[in-house]
Order: C-alpha cells, then structure tokens, then sequence
C-alpha cells in the first residue's frame, strides 16, 4: 500500500529548460517526457487537466456558493451573472430559519457520532475477537459477516425497515446506529489489521498477567491507530452522507437528519434559500475532508488492494 | 487459559456485533424472503399469498421499464463511472505537478452528501435560468430539455451519479498504477512498445484485478440506484427514469404492499448474485 | 469480558428505555379529572410561521378550557404521508389525532387502522349538521370512523393580477377551454417566464389532474363496474389534445415539467402562472405556504363542466387510543375544526394574520345552519371580494360531484405517462398512449381482481 504523501514528487528546482523531475517510473519515459515536444505537450495536457478538474469540480461548488448569495430576482435571472451584483448573506439565515438547520444539523451529528461510538466499540471488540482470541466457528462467523457485503444495501432495505418498525424502532437513534454496527467491512479491515500485531506483543503483556481487555486496551489498540483513524472517518462520514435509511427511520421533523429535511423542505423555499442549505449541509464534510484528507485517501486504497 | 474459557471470552467480545448482524443483517435476508411471499400492512398479521406477489410484481405496469432503465442507466454508468476515471487516472499517474489539488477536487463531490449534489444538479437543468442551458446558449448551441424529456433525462441522471461517485474510483486505480513496478515499464520499453501498447500489454494486466473488482462493485452499486430518480425526476417522464430500486420504494410506500417490494427486491437481489458469481469465476479463472 | 457484558447491557437499556419511553404518564391531574395527554396532527410548518402560531395558540387555549388533557402537535408534511402512515401505526409512533384524505379512506377504514368513534360523535356538537354525503364516506355497516374535515369540488383557479396585466378581465374568467386557450396565450406573452396554463406531469400529480380534466369533460377513469379502463374515449384525447396543443403550438405551459404536488403551487405562488386546475384549498395554500399575494387570487367553476372531481379529508382517531385519548381527541376536533368562529373557523384571526378570508374551501357543512353561520362569518370578515368566487360557489352548488376511481395511485400512476408525454414531447401520438395505459390499466385491474 502507498502512502499517498510519499509519492508526491518533489519539484525540482533547476535551471532553463526546467527538466520535469520524475521521481518514480511511468507509461511515459523519463526521457521522453524531457524531449523538447514531450515537455511541450505535457505542459499543456497539464493545463488542460487542471482547468477541466476545476471546471468540473469546483465551478458547480462555485456556483452553489454564489447562488445562495444572490436575491430570489437574480437566481432566476437569464442570462445569470458570474458575481452576485449584490451578494447579501441572508438567505443562509432564511435557510437556516426555514429548513430549521439548527435541529436537522444537531440531529445528524448526534446520529453520526453514536454510530462512532457504538459502531467502534462493537466492531472492535468482534474483530479482536475473530483476530486474537480465535473462537471455535471465528472463521464462519467471519464469513457470514462478509458475504453481507456481497448484499447490497438496497436490497435488504424493505425488510431491515419492517424489523426496525417491529422492533419499535422508528424516530429512535438506535435505528441507525444497530444497523450502522453491522458493517462487514469495519470487522474485516479492523482484523486484517489485528492479525499482522506481532504475537511477541501480545504474549509478553499476557505473562505480565494482562487479561484479553486488557491486552485489547494497551497493547492493540494503540499499536491500531492508523486503521483506527481510517474506520473512525468512514463511519462518521457514512453516517452523515446516508439519506434512505434515515427517510424511512427519522420521520419525525424533530429527528430528521439535514440529509433528509433538506429534499423534504426544498420544493418549498427559493432556490437561493435551498443553495443557501445546501451549503451549510456541505461545510461540515468538507471541513472533515480537509482535515482528515490523508487518512481518507489512505483509507480508500486500503480496502481494496490488497482485497 | 483453557479452551472454554478461551471461547466464551471471545464469543463475550463477539456478541454485541452477532446481535447486531443477526436482527440487522442475516435476519432481513431470511425476512425478505419470508417477506415476499406474505402480505403485510405492518398492523395486522401477515398473510401467506404464495407467488401472488411476484405476480403481482411482474404485472405491473413499470415492472419492465424499470427493469430495461436499470440495465440502460447502469450501462451508461459503467462507460461513464468506470472507464472514465480510469483514464483519468492514467493521466493523472502521468502528470508531476498539481498532484495534491487535483486528487483533492475530483474527490471533493464524494465527500458531499448525495442530497447537495442532487440538488444542485436539480437547479444547473433548470430549461430557464440553469447553468447546463445558460452555457449551451454561451455555446451557440440550442437548449436541451434534461430531466424534462424521455431521451435525455436518465443520461442527465447518470451526469450527477457519474459527478459525484467518480471521484473513488479514480483514487482507487491511481494508488493501483502507482503499484506497477517500473521495471515493466523499461522492458517494455526496450522491447520497443509505444505508448498504447504499453497501456495494453502493462498497465491494463497489471491493474486487471481491480479493474474487475471495481466492475462487480460498480455494477452492484449502480443497480440500486434510487435517490437520483427519487428526487430528481419522480420516475418520469413517460417512466424513462423508473428504476428497481425506485419501484420497489413504490410498491411498498406509495402502495403499501411491503410484499410485492420484497418479491421485487428477492428478483433483484438474485440478478446481483449472478453477477457476482460470474465475477468470481473471471477473477479465478485469471492466471494472474 | 467484562466489557462486552457492559457493551450489551448498555444495548439491552437503550431498548428499555426505548420501550419505556413511549408509555405515557398516568398521574391524576389536580382537578381530580384523569389526566391523560393526545398527540395530534397537522400543526402548520415553520414556513408558515403566523398559522403555526394561531394553532399553538388553540392548543394552549384547548388545555386551558380542558384541564388534565396535555396536546401534543406533530408538523409533519404533508400531514399525512402513505409513505409512514402504517409503519407509524405499527411502531407506536401514530398521533392520537391524524388526518386521512377521500382517497385513502377505504384502504384506512378496512384495515382496521382507525377507531370506531360511533359511540363518540356526540362530542362533535354540530355532528348533523355536516354533509350528509360527507358522513356517509366515513361511515361502514352503520359505525363510524371520521370526523369529515374537508370537502370540496374542482374549479379553475386564476391570478386576477396576471389577467389584468395581460388585458383580461379577472372579473369574467374564462368559461370554455377555447377561452382558457386564448387567455393563456396572452398570459405567456407577458414575455419570458410566464406560463399561462400550468399543470402536473408526474409523481402521480399528472394522473390526478388528468382525471379532474376528463371528469370535467364528462370522460370517466373507469368504467361504472370498476373492471375496465375508460379514459381511452373522446373526452380523453380532448385533455391530451389541448394539453399537447397549448404546450406545443401556442407555447403557454412553459418548457419545465412540474412533479409533485409543491412544484405548481410554488409557481402558483411565484405570481407568474395565469391559471391551473384545482380546489379552492389552492387558493389558501398558495397564499399561506407558498407567500402568494392573497388578493391576486381567484377561483371559478371548472370550464365547461359536466361533473367535478371531489376531494377532501377527515379527521380519524388511532385504533390504539384509550376511550379517554379518544374523548379527548374528539374534543380537540370539536375545538379546532368543527365550532363556529373558534379554530380553524376563527375568521376574525384570520384576517388578522392576513389568511385569505373569505375563500369558499370548504363545503363540509353544506347549506345547514352551521354551514350558514360559518359563511355568514366568513363573509364578514372577508378580506377579499367574495363576489370573486361567486362563480366558483354557483357552479359547484350544480356540478355533480365524482369520487376517485379504486386504486387510485396506481392508476394515476400509469396516467403520469401520457401527461408526461404530451407536456415533453412534440411529436407525442396521443391515440397510442392512451391505448397504451388502457392496456396496462386494464391489466392492473386484472391482476387486482
């Protein structure tokens, strides 16, 4: 697995024509990257590129931004103007006030840190389990909880739904959070992780006299943070993204998630109102992204590689 | 420690995850079975009704449409979804500079919640004042309908899953290219293998197990696409947009007939597995 | 070990809290009355922040007059909603008071989803004096189960304001649909944005307005056994025809199609569509929940009309209510819906709050003396020209009312399609999509039995 910041290859800082430093082996030839054409064409297949990613990436962000700082008039105005003529923040406050954020936001982080908690501790404790203590049927156990992931979500929806209506479930936090510890992928990478701890580790902090929580608590877990880190953020950002499991379980406007108020309130406000919630919807994760983007990245490739 | 005791200390870690995956997991597959061959309204007890809900099913009206939109959106998808961020990435491995803002924005759209890029999507096909229309007229082109017509509106519906799902796949193969050992490279080189056939004898071996465990996981994942009909175009119009996963959602909360949605989902959830299964052959049969 | 015991105790609780928490508090309330506490339905938006105050202000006022009942209001919207309607009943999550619409009455009544209130209609004060017609759609082998909260017929509401702008005459509204035609034409020629004529295409709003055009035009859904599709006639090809026509030739329903109930009513409210099809109810909703300006609104009768679709809604009471609950939401209804110039018949407040008073939306009563006081008060608080609905009030008064056909969703379903068709494609054959949703109506029926 590759780090992603390792990769990233240092300019180099030479004199004229500037060869294009290449730190590690392509399609394209380190000498015929620094031929004269070759120089030529990626420089401009690089400017290419940039310009469409930012057209096609961040222009619609740009745009939804700009939008929710514009009047209902302007919104609607055709041709549209690039620069809101006269930007005004209130339509965030409208929105805020209309979609009632405030409740839909509180609720969704709540939802989505419970699911950490609990997600993090059931799925820990069931990995370590399967990796360390070795049950007797640990491996079919394994393999029934994998084989839900060839299940797609979609598909059990109907019937996980009327469990929970059964169980009573609806409008309760714990609707989201049981189904949201069910996660195949969480116990396998968790596991995978746990099975390369060294066994020296573990058996020098057992002669100590340590019992299987306690070798849990400082031996494994401290060595896990990496994986820790990369399961903690999928939860988190899953739970904050999922939109059909909410629409059914959260019913109550007092519990919806932002996800969910926001498509139910949206025919019924400005368009710049609903960019204006759109926006405050998408803050959160995108600070997340900022902060946590190396172990998002990370986390992205260290499921599927090697799986 | 003795074996016992070895056992029930771990099946002590292990049962807050089996009560978990047991109600919220494994149970409702065995339910979704039960559940298609009874009918239910949630209140009163359930009834045995045989196969009258996969009749019932395939009798209705859309049972088709969505069936052939599905195929339709999950094809245009995988052309969209799954060979274009492999170009992508290509390029992308290629390039020196700009590395960390570009993987940074392709990714930015998956890191939003679906409901913010749909909704954005909603207003840029906007016929009037939408962004898509407004640039076509900067273009010199003429307007298009989008969501508004039945030959445009589930491309335009694969335009925003493609927008905001690519950005994954993308990081996905780039980290695999980045694992291709160089020396490949230089002997294909010395061979005297241009570009493409590079690309075709190095690369594309190389990457063949991802590349076909994104295919399995892109198909699964597109055949149960739901929240982009759902708010984007209420299956319409002329059903062009209907798919599975939306006419299941009907069945069991337009109709209340939480049965017949799970004889559909039983159907879909079959079709899946096939493709699973053939999946895993290919994967085995590779010599690779 | 002992984590993972902590870990499902803590499980174990959460469920018993859970359960615990729906269970109400029994402690007698001073007066020595029982104490007992009813959730009830429908409490406006926060979009709509003056309607929402006026029903708190009920609510408090109902507990005061009423000591020992604790109301609890719901906002959720629509207020009802298939999509949790029994899930919410199965889960215990049902309000003690919630509102079921004409289409769903049978599908409620016969699931056993609502209580029998028959030994209760006394606490209804004005109970003989709702519409007779009304009573009898809630009511089945003689035992009741609604309180009839609503009842209306179609008409063709009109922004009087756009017809003056476009030199019409908002007084004399069009009669025929040649007159609908030429109005809308003028109306979208006010320049770009505005739609003369706007109507639904999907989410099952298409299929509901095609059958109030066909019903208008004498057409009928189904045929009078139920067996049989029967808009594959004239009157059908008719709606399709001047749909098609006014979207495709005279250009005057705009480019955009418009799914589910809020897109018209928020075009509505916007101030730039001339006229749609649809109850006086539209009129107050445009106005409260989508900002319309009250007075640019008006309603005549159905052009040309042979009969009018009827809608409506009744107030229904969870299966599950004790008999104190259901005394209690009984009197609740009674307070808020059913008293002459209380609740919802506070006309004074109304006006107050700038609702358009004075919009005849609701028949429920008919021409009995509580329908004759509530329009008496209704009048005199009017904040608009009654004269404007004048129209609207003579024409129902003579158009016979028609029911939903069976299967309603479903069908209206499959009649999406064909309105979809004609508002998004020009070369639309109309004679083959309608062919085409006989067939599959047809097939439905079948398959229902």
């Amino acid at each position: 697995m590759t780090s992603v910041a390792a990769t990233r290859p240092k300019r180099g800082r030479a004199r004229t024509p500037k060869p294009i430093h290449v730190q590690f082996r392509t399609i394209v030839s380190p000498h015929q990257l620094n031929s004269r054409w070759g120089r030529r064409i990626y420089w401009l297949v690089l400017a290419a590129v940039v310009v469409t990613f930012s057209l096609a990436f961040v222009f619609p962000l740009y745009w939804m931004v700009t939008g929710a700082m514009k009047t209902p008039e302007e919104v609607a105005q055709v041709p549209p103007t690039l620069v809101p003529a006269q930007p005004t923040l209130a339509p965030f406050f409208e929105a805020w006030e209309l979609f009632d954020i405030g409740t839909l936001l509180a609720n969704t982080v709540y939802y989505a840190l419970g699911a950490w908690v609990f997600c993090m501790c059931v799925d820990v404790a069931a990995a370590y389990a399967l990796s360390k203590l070795r049950p007797a049927f640990g491996n079919v156990i394994l393999g029934a909880m994998l084989a839900t992931l060839m299940i797609p979500p979609m598909v059990i929806l109907i019937p996980l739904y009327v469990t929970i209506v059964d169980l009573g479930l609806l409008n309760n936090p714990w609707g989201l959070w049981f189904p949201a510890a069910a996660n195949g992928f969480n116990i396998f990478l968790l596991k995978r992780f746990f099975d390369s701890i060294p066994r020296e580790l573990i058996e020098a902090a057992q002669i100590d006299g340590a019992g299987p929580l306690r070798v849990l608590w400082s031996v494994v877990l401290p060595v896990s943070r990496p994986i820790l880190g990369v399961v903690s953020i999928f939860t988190i950002v899953t739970a904050f993204k999922d939109f059909v499991l909410p629409l059914l379980v959260m019913t109550d406007s007092e519990k919806m998630t932002i996800s969910v108020g926001l498509s139910q309130t949206a025919g019924a406000v400005t368009q710049n109102q609903v960019m204006g919630g759109l926006v405050i919807a998408a803050v959160p994760m995108i600070i997340v992204f900022f902060v946590f983007q190396r172990h998002i990245m990370a986390g992205l490739t260290a499921g599927s590689i090697k799986g | 420690m003795g074996v016992l005791r070895r056992n029930l200390t771990a099946y002590g870690f292990l049962c807050a995850a089996l009560f978990c995956f047991t109600v919220f997991a494994w149970y409702p597959m065995v339910r979704e079975f039960v559940l298609s061959f009874q009918r239910t309204d949630l209140i009163n007890p359930p009834e045995w009704v045989g196969l009258a809900n996969f009749q019932g099913a395939v009798q209705d009206p859309a049972f088709w449409e969505a069936w052939l939109n599905t195929v339709e959106f999950t094809f245009l998808a995988l052309v969209c979804g799954y060979a274009v961020p492999f170009v992508v990435a290509l390029v992308l491995n290629e390039l020196r500079h700009a590395r960390a803002y570009l993987r940074f924005v392709v990714y930015l759209p998956v890191m939003l919640p679906p409901i913010v890029a749909v909704l954005l999507f909603r207003w840029f096909y906007d016929p009037g004042p939408g962004l898509f229309n407004q640039l076509l007229d900067l273009a010199g082109l003429p307007p298009l309908a989008w969501l508004d017509s039945s030959s445009t509106a589930l491309i335009s519906l694969v335009l925003v899953a493609t927008w905001m799902n690519m950005g994954s796949a993308t990081l996905i193969y780039l980290a695999a290219l980045q694992n291709i050992p160089p020396e490949l490279y230089e002997a294909a080189e010395l061979d005297g293998a241009g570009i493409f056939r590079r690309i075709r004898h190095v690369t594309i071996p190389q990457t063949r197990l991802i590349l076909l465990l994104m295919l399995m996981l892109q198909i699964v994942a597109t055949m149960q696409v739901f929240i982009e009909p759902y708010m984007l175009t209420g299956g319409g119009p002329e059903n062009a947009t209907v798919t599975v996963a939306y006419l299941m959602y009907q069945f069991a909360f337009s109709q209340m007939n939480y049965g017949q949605a799970g004889a559909l989902g039983m159907m879909l959830m079959l079709v899946l597995l096939v493709f699973a299964a053939l999946q895993l052959r290919w994967t085995r049969e590779d010599p690779a | 070990m002992r984590r993972s015991t902590g870990l499902l105790l803590v499980t174990v609780l959460g469920l018993g809290a859970t359960a615990c928490g729906s269970g109400e508090p029994a402690t007698p309330a001073a007066g020595g009355a029982e104490a007992v506490t009813i959730t009830v339905a429908c409490q406006p938006a926060r979009t709509a922040p003056k309607e929402r105050q006026a029903w708190d202000d009920d609510v408090a006022a109902f507990m005061k007059a009423n000591p020992g009942v604790t109301v609890k209001s719901t906002d959720q919207q629509p207020c009802f909603d298939p999509k949790t309607f029994g899930p919410k009943l199965a889960g215990g999550q049902m309000e003690t008071v919630f509102v079921v619409p004409v289409t769903n009455y049978n599908d409620v009544i016969s699931q056993g989803q609502a209580l029998d209130i028959t030994s209760h209609t006394n606490l209804i004060k004005n109970w003989n004096d709702l519409r007779p017609d009304a009573r009898e759609l809630v009511t089945r082998d003689g035992k009741v189960y609604g309180v009839p909260n609503v009842l209306y017929s179609v008409g063709l509401v009109y922004n009087r304001a756009l017809f003056t702008q476009a030199g019409l005459d908002p007084d004399n509204p069009p009669k025929t649909w040649a007159e609908v035609r030429e109005a809308a034409k003028k109306i979208a020629a006010l320049g770009p944005g505005y739609v003369g004529f706007g109507e639904y295409s999907g989410g099952n709003t298409g299929g509901w307005h095609f059958t109030q055009a066909i019903y208008g035009r004498g057409g009928d859904v189904l045929t009078p056994d139920n067996t049989k599709a029967a808009f594959n006639s004239p009157e059908g090809k008719a709606v399709l025809q001047t749909l098609h026509d006014m979207r495709w030739i005279d250009n005057s329903m705009g480019n955009k199609l418009l799914i589910g109930w809020e897109s018209l009513m928020v075009a509505m409210g916007g101030g730039k569509v001339g006229m749609m099809l649809g109850a006086p109810d539209v009129v107050t909703d445009v106005v409260t929940k989508f900002r319309g300006k009250v007075s640019d609104y008006g309603i005549t009768g159905f052009p040309e009309a042979k009969a009018s679709l009827s809608g409506g809604e009744a107030y229904m009471i969870n299966p599950k209510a004790t008999p104190e609950q259901a005394k209690a939401g009984m009197a609740w209804i009674d307070f808020r819906f059913n008293t002459v110039g209380k609740g919802r018949f506070d006309f004074a407040r109304g006006k107050a709050i700038g609702n358009p008073v004075g919009v005849p939306d609701n028949a429920v009563y008919g021409d009995s003396p509580t329908g004759q006081a509530i329009q008496a008060d209704r009048v005199k608080h009017a904040t608009l020209p009654v004269e404007n609905y004048q129209s609207y009030v003579e024409a129902a008064a003579t158009i016979p009312p028609k029911a939903e056909p069976v299967h309603a969703q479903e069908i209206y379903a499959v009649l999406d399609v064909p309105m979809s068709a004609v508002l998004s494609r020009k070369d639309a054959d109309i004679g083959q999509l309608l062919a085409e949703a006989e067939t599959k109506v047809n097939n439905l029926l079948a398959a229902k039995g």
